[in-house]
């Protein structure tokens, strides 16, 4: 899938690297192409907390005004807790760096890979 | 707490409860109301099954007084437990099929090649793998729950809850197929181990690798003796109609000591629905 640079203001990284990629889980994750990273710039509109997937969702500014809505799939709280990860660790209006694998089919959704916080500090992979 | 199934005793206690309310008479019109199926759906004491074969009658599960103490024998598993991934890059063993359901696999692997890897599913995702891919789910632990005669396996995933007899009562004649089949189970020192039948034909063991209704899982799970905080599952897959040989794969979890397993509503969380295509859906 091809996402335009163009109209994001956030940097796009492609990963060589193959990750690993989560075996067995609620649902296959044929429909993110997990080979590559995107990097968004994003404003956190609601973080939702629960099974089978906790969820970001993030605004992103486009290029010429205007935002578009990301909708990131995250593994569950309980794996999350175990990478660090609390039910208070996003609150709307944090302005974070996502590190997503986008969905193939090009809509603006993705699996979430790792984030940068305001302070700097970071959970998952954000290379 | 009065547990008479007369329905005149019933009925006294509903019109004593009106009484009491008659003053927010409608609070009581309404809880009169709901109260009332229920009392009908008790009016009678339910059918009594019979004692399972191999279990005499007034013994097993079901009569679990006195035997309590006695699990204190069973080892140490408390906790709750987390599948530990394959090592980056491990090549996954397989069952080695044959017939027409490795036909069945090679015409959905060259499938999945042609759609770059992307896999029709042709079930909702919020319809659980059942066994015995419920046992190797990377993202939701398991807790087990030890009482006499039974061990129940509780997994985070899609809240399900397994149960291994171990009350000496054999395998049903015919079970009915189900997504956890029929589990029975009994100690060998530390090592409890089960044989489960009557596991459902149209749950994959893997993507696209589907067993017959001969499939028998034998599972052998027990502490690590090199590390007591982890947990071996030794699984072994035999099915004549569509496996060439036995499989045998080994899982191991690792214990959170206080963790907790977290609520699973997946219908109130339903963002991937699979469309008619088979392809699973992102809202």
């Amino acid at each position: 899938m091809i996402i335009s640079n163009k109209r994001l203001l956030g940097t796009i990284a492609l990963a060589l690297a193959v990750p690993v990629v989560p075996s067995l889980a609620h649902h296959s994750y044929s429909m993110f192409d997990m080979r590559k990273t995107v990097v968004l710039d994003a404003e956190v509109a609601r973080f939702k907390w629960q099974n089978p997937h906790a969820f970001i969702e993030a605004d992103v500014a486009v290029a010429g005004g205007g935002k578009e809505r990301w909708a990131i799939e995250m593994t569950s709280p309980n794996n999350l807790i175990q990478a660090g990860w609390r039910r208070t660790s996003l609150r709307p209006g944090d302005k974070i760096k996502l590190y997503v694998h986008p969905l193939r089919s090009g809509v603006k959704g993705g699996s979430y890979a790792g984030v940068r916080f305001p302070d700097g500090s970071t959970l998952g992979e954000v290379e | 707490m009065v547990i008479g199934t007369g329905t005149s005793d019933r009925r006294a206690h509903r019109c004593l409860f009106r009484r009491l309310s008659r003053r927010l008479s409608l609070l009581g019109a309404i809880a009169c109301a709901v109260v009332h199926p229920a009392v009908l759906a008790q009016s009678a004491p339910p059918a009594q099954s019979p004692p399972p074969d191999g279990v005499v009658a007034g013994q097993g599960a079901a009569y679990p007084k006195g035997s309590y103490a006695a699990l204190d024998q069973l080892p140490d598993w408390g906790g709750i437990w987390f599948l530990n991934r394959g090592a980056p890059g491990a090549a996954a063993s397989s069952p080695i099929l044959k017939g027409e359901y490795r036909e069945r696999y090679e015409t959905w692997l060259a499938a999945a090649r042609e759609a770059q890897g992307v896999v029709t599913r042709n079930r909702s995702n919020c319809s659980p793998p059942g066994l015995p891919r419920i046992m190797q789910l990377a993202q939701y632990p398991y807790e087990f729950i030890f009482a006499p005669g039974r061990v129940t396996i509780n997994q985070e995933a899609w809240m399900q809850t397994r149960t291994i007899w171990t009350d000496g009562r054999t395998h049903q004649e015919d079970p009915d197929p189900t997504f956890m089949g029929d589990s029975i189970g009994h100690w060998e020192g530390d090592v409890l181990v089960v044989e489960t039948l009557g596991i459902l034909d149209d749950l994959e063991i893997e993507a696209g690798v589907f067993h017959s209704p001969q499939f028998k899982l034998t599972e052998r799970i027990s502490l690590s003796p090199d590390n007591p905080d982890v947990l071996v599952n030794q699984m072994r897959m035999e099915d004549p109609e569509a496996f060439a040989e036995p499989f045998e794969v080994q899982v191991t979890y690792s214990r959170n000591r206080y963790g907790v397993l977290y609520e699973f509503q997946c219908a109130e969380n339903d963002r991937n629905p699979v469309g008619e295509d088979g392809h699973t859906q992102f809202n």
